[in-house]
Formats: C-alpha cells, structure tokens, sequence
C-alpha cells in the first residue's frame, strides 16, 4: 500500500534525482570524439539530445515490452539469439556506453546474464555500463520506469504506472555473477533508494 | 490519389521545434511548441498520398509530400520534405531533406537537414541526419546517427537514380510499365497526370 502511495506521488510529479556516476560520464563525454551508445530503454528527446551533441551514434532498444518474453526463455541458446535480434544491428563498431536504467530490475537472473553477455560481446575493452538498481525499496512499479537526463546532469524519473510489485534488489555479488564479463567500477547509494552503478568490460 | 494540398501547420511547427536547438529539450519536458509555430504567409503546397493508396517500388520527386497511405519500397525526395502523416505505413528506405514521422515506418531514413519523430509514431529502423528530435510518447527502435562526419558519409552514399529505375515522381506520372503497382479501390482518386 505504501509502494503504490509512492508511485502515486512519483507520476503526478516526476523525480528529479542526483546522479554523480551519470554526472561523471556527461562530464566525460567531450574526451572522445565520438560515442556510440546503446540505451536499453525507450527513447526520450532529452537522452537523443545529450548524445546528439557529442557525434554520437544512440542505439535504441527500448526493451521494456519484452521483459516477460526475456524471462520465460529457458535455453541459453534461443536466448542469445532472441536478445541478438531484439538489439540493434551493431555495425562493425563497438559499443562504448550502455544505459540501463530501470531494465536490470525486470530481469530475471538468467535472462539478464543472457542480455548482458550479449551487450559484452558487442562491447570493447572499457566499454561502460550505467546501470540502476532497487536497493532500499522492497517494490517497484510493475512495468521498467523511464528515466530522462536533465541540463544540470541529474535524472527525472517519470514513472508512469501506479501498480507495485517486489523489486529483487540485485546485490552488488548478484551482479557481478550475472554480468560476468563486466566489472564493478565504482557504486554509489543515491537519495531516492537507488544504487547507481558504473561497470567496466 | 495523388492530391495537391496544402502543407500542414503542425508540420511547419515541428521543424521549427528543432531549429530552436537542444537546450529545449533540456528545459521542457514534452516539446509543445508545435501549436506556437508562427504561421508563414506563403504556405507551400505539398502532394498528397492518399490513405486509399498502396505502392510497391521507387518513389522520386521534387517537391514536398505527404503520405497517408501505404508505400513499400524506396522512397527519395533529396531536395524536398517528406511527412509520413498519422494514417501513413512506410516500409521503405526514406532519403530527404527533412522527414516528419507522425505514422508507422519500417526502415532506415536518411535526412540532409533533420528528421522529427512525433509523438504518436511507430519508428523501427534507423535514423541518420545531423538533427534528429522525438516527442515524448514515440515509439523508436533503432539507431539514431548523428555524427555530422558519419551523416555525411552515408547520405554521399545514398542510391542515386538510374535510367532503369521506375518511378513515382510527386508529379504524379506514372509510367505504365514501372514496376509500382498502384491499388485504387473504389473509393480512391487519382489527380494528376498518368
């Protein structure tokens, strides 16, 4: 009841929330010359916008609507392939940043694994991923929320469901098994009960 | 079928959206200007697909176009704008100079200028021009290329036109053995030249 009081609140007035480890990355943007950057979320103005200043080329895979299908897959096999399909074509040119906020928390232990050494493979050594987590809250909103950079580099969280459910609150040893090709470069705990990571292939 | 019309306010105001620039998108939440858009007094006239109307080939032209009906294939306006409209499903590799998708696009789009993703469309493809702005709501998978030197380098290597090629022109003239077939049900007119 508290969680959907919560997310009640949240969608009448979006949460704007501080970021250091997203705020490093926009301040590091301008050191190379061009990014290529795969957002696993849905595409909003303001991330096309960020990027779009920074010869960047943005992927977009907006993999909310396939939560469920990711994790009813059981063979390891069909799921690479149904993640290699659902992921844009890589082009010859290596990923150098990853967006994940909010898909991780919807991924089921095997089904993040899968996605994730995909994204690896796609990768480079160095390859970032920006990713968070559900750490204090037991629950989070049944469908991945959305999660829209702002000027001074902080995030807006626009939630847009009201129903809850329990959040798994990923460990940072949780993590680490299922991305296995990455590591854990820096984590922060931020005010809104969110872990902020930063992992490095 | 192909009917002469006036172009779209909104459309007009969706591109001078993304001539104010980023900083826009930074400051406002959902992007509103498109009902603020001062009105021009030479409003240009666009040709007009019309919802009735399915074409299977190559489509050229040298003026504006708006679609609202389906179109598979190539789609080339180098000079000109294109508008997918609300009603319009592209399945086609999409070339202008700028491109406004309100509808349903299958397929890589290349704009010289820039290329404005509405709020209500349904993009699955790629995007490659220097400016490229969405409205919050849209559906996008795809890449998005902005890089000015990469921009380049794919819109230098767009198809060009060849003496063999069939075409649709936004003319409306139809050559009779192109390979576009056109289904003009009942209700469908066709204006123009054929």
């Amino acid at each position: 009841m508290i969680a959907r009081s919560v997310n009640l609140a949240r969608i009448e007035q979006p949460e704007k929330f501080n970021a250091p480890l997203f705020r490093s990355l926009v301040e590091n943007l301008p050191s190379r010359e061009r990014w290529v950057v795969l957002d696993l979320g849905a595409a909003r103005a303001q991330t096309i916008s960020l990027f779009g200043q920074h010869n960047s080329r943005l992927d977009i895979a907006d993999l909310a609507d396939e939560v469920n299908e990711l994790n009813a897959l059981s063979d390891p096999q069909l799921a690479r392939n149904v993640v290699e399909a659902l992921l844009p074509k890589c082009k010859d040119e290596a990923t150098d940043l990853v967006l994940c906020w909010d898909i991780m928390n919807y991924l089921e232990r095997p089904a993040l694994s899968a996605v994730m050494s995909r994204i690896a493979a796609r990768g480079r050594n160095g390859t970032l991923v920006h990713a968070l987590i559900f750490y204090s809250h037991t629950h989070m909103p049944t469908r991945p929320g959305c999660y829209v950079p702002q000027e001074d580099c902080s995030l807006l969280d626009v939630a847009t469901h009201l129903d809850a459910r329990p959040a798994p609150r990923y460990s940072p040893d949780d993590l680490t098994q299922c991305l296995a090709d990455f590591s854990i470069e820096r984590a922060m705990l931020l005010s809104n009960g969110m872990q902020e990571f930063l992992f490095r292939l | 079928m192909f009917e002469r019309g006036k172009k779209d306010n909104s459309d007009k105001g969706a591109l001078d959206t993304i001539d104010k620039g980023s900083e826009q998108y930074f400051s406002d939440q959902k992007p509103t200007s498109n009902t603020q858009a001062p009105k021009t007094p030479d409003r240009t006239e666009a040709a007009v697909i019309g919802r009735s109307i399915r074409i299977d080939g190559d489509l050229r032209g040298e003026e504006d176009l708006r679609i609202e009906g389906d179109v598979n294939g190539t789609i080339q306006l180098r000079n000109n704008t294109l508008t997918i409209g609300s009603e319009g499903k592209i399945s086609a590799n999409v070339y202008a100079k700028s491109v406004t998708v309100d509808g349903s696009m299958q397929g890589d789009v290349f704009g010289s200028e820039c290329v404005s993703v509405r709020k209500n469309a349904q993009v699955n493809g790629n995007i490659t021009a220097p400016r490229v702005s969405l409205e919050d709501g849209a559906k996008f998978k795809g890449s998005i290329e902005m890089d000015p030197a990469a921009v380049e380098k794919a819109l230098s290597s767009q198809p060009s036109a060849t003496k063999n090629q069939k075409a649709v022109d936004a003319n409306a003239k139809i050559a009779s053995r192109s390979n576009i077939r056109l289904s003009t049900p009942d209700t469908a007119t066709v204006k123009g030249e054929a």
